[in-house]
């Protein structure tokens, strides 16, 4: 099936890691019997590494003032540097791309701003823009994992956690805060073991949708599944099937009302 | 450029998480801290400037990335006119983009200066791959060539790095040195 001659565009693709799997370890098979070819993957791969090495820490710089689009003059205002209807604007708008290459903007749709609803789109959005993120997704990391809740449950002015799921296979890679015109969000990334993600997403809910039932949600193809319990509300979506993300939804959900 | 335009609430939202990898990309092909920033500035006025004109259903992070580039060539351009004043490996440390952090730094230079002595079609290449992660469609689209062509440079690319890598080792073991 997937014995068809290695092309070189082949070889960079899998230094690249981006050759489906079939065909990767078709690949690989043939390196295994020339290790001249395999010594150059590896020297590839070597350099590429080099290369993220001694570029990587420039994302860990501050951003200089004058590159932060959230502090420019005029800027729309409330909360921090966000407008209201613009940013739900373009929550609405965001999609997943099928495939590894990332994400895409759809037009622009008038849709509900309150409640679950726009917390569906808000989550899906932020899974959008930071799941596919090989290199930072997530601002703390799991390693930190006491000082990433502490650090959201004060900005959400609410005791918040990174719940276990290590029952659904999920393993904690981090988290991040996210601005929304409802207020400060939090985004916790999980990932299974063939480095798939999920999203918790969670904020403060206003008093009139302060409790919601668990509500299954389709953001332009992106799954997930919604609901609120007493004030904070709550999304779980991924690429993941349906079931396994409702299965996930009742276990953050069990969780919380443990706690 | 003026400072003044102002970016949307959804540009912003969309945008922001992005400029720290337009940062490390203009760093790279610049290798002056200031001179990238000051790029990525001047990418974002034309990225506000234009935001209507973006095409919605293709990727943002290729279009901003094509302004980046294409801003970053003219500055190398204008660099080669004036006869910028110092082959890159001579360029004072304090200005360049690598922060001299613990033993690492000295490699991390080194992979720097010889990914400096790449013709830049190639460089541009290996960085928006390796680096900044885009598909290999992006990479055309922000090249403005065909992706058989992006193939075809990243392997050129990566065979030469690896050819001046080897000739570093062979040249002064156990440490590669560059800098005649």
């Amino acid at each position: 099936m997937n014995d068809a001659p290695v092309t070189e565009a082949e070889i960079q693709a899998h230094v690249d890691g981006r050759l489906p799997s079939g065909r990767a370890a078709a690949v690989e098979a043939w390196l295994a019997k020339y290790p001249d070819e395999a010594s150059r993957v590896a020297s590839y791969r070597a350099q590429r590494d080099a290369l993220r090495a001694a570029l990587d820490p420039v994302l860990d710089e501050p951003l200089p003032l004058a590159l932060d689009l959230r502090l420019r003059e005029g800027a729309p205002t409330g909360r921090p540097g966000f407008g209201r209807s613009a940013l739900a604007a373009s929550i609405a708008g965001l999609l997943l791309a099928g495939g590894g290459a990332g994400w895409t903007l759809r037009g622009l749709d008038a849709q509900a701003t309150t409640g679950t609803a726009a917390l569906a789109r808000e989550a899906a959005a932020s899974y959008a823009i930071y799941a596919d993120d090989r290199t930072r997704p997530v601002e703390i990391g799991a390693d930190q994992r006491r000082t990433l809740d502490a650090w959201l449950s004060r900005r959400l002015s609410r005791p918040i956690a990174a719940p276990d799921l290590d029952a659904a296979g999920l393993r904690l890679i981090g988290g991040r805060l996210l601005p929304t015109e409802h207020g400060p969000a939090a985004l916790y990334l999980y990932q299974n073991a063939a480095g798939e993600r999920t999203a918790l997403y969670l904020r403060i809910m206003k008093s009139d949708d302060a409790t919601d039932r668990m509500t299954r949600r389709d953001e332009d193809g992106l799954r997930g599944w919604t609901w609120a319990d007493d004030g904070l509300g709550f999304g779980v979506f991924g690429a993941a099937s349906d079931d396994f993300l409702h299965s996930a939804a009742d276990m953050v959900r069990a969780r919380y009302r443990q706690s | 450029m003026t400072p003044s335009m102002q970016p949307s609430g959804e540009m912003i939202t969309l945008v922001q998480p992005l400029i720290p990898a337009l940062r490390r990309y203009a760093r790279a092909l610049l290798r002056d801290r200031d001179e990238a920033d000051d790029l990525v500035q001047d990418a974002l006025e034309r990225a506000i400037a234009n935001w209507r004109q973006r095409r919605r259903a293709s990727s943002l992070r290729a279009w901003l990335f094509t302004i980046l580039h294409n801003l970053a060539m003219d500055r190398l351009r204008r660099r080669a006119r004036r006869g910028y004043p110092a082959p890159i490996e001579d360029v004072p440390e304090a200005r360049l983009a690598i922060p001299p952090t613990q033993e690492t730094a000295a490699a991390q230079r080194n992979i720097m200066a010889l990914v400096a002595r790449l013709p830049e079609e190639q460089r541009s290449v290996l960085l928006l791959i390796g680096v900044e992660e885009l598909s290999y469609a992006e990479a055309a689209r922000v090249l403005d060539v065909p992706q058989g062509t992006i193939m075809s440079r990243l392997s050129r690319a990566r065979e030469r790095l690896r050819r001046l890598m080897e000739e570093g080792e062979a040249a002064s073991p156990p440490s590669l040195r560059i800098v005649p």
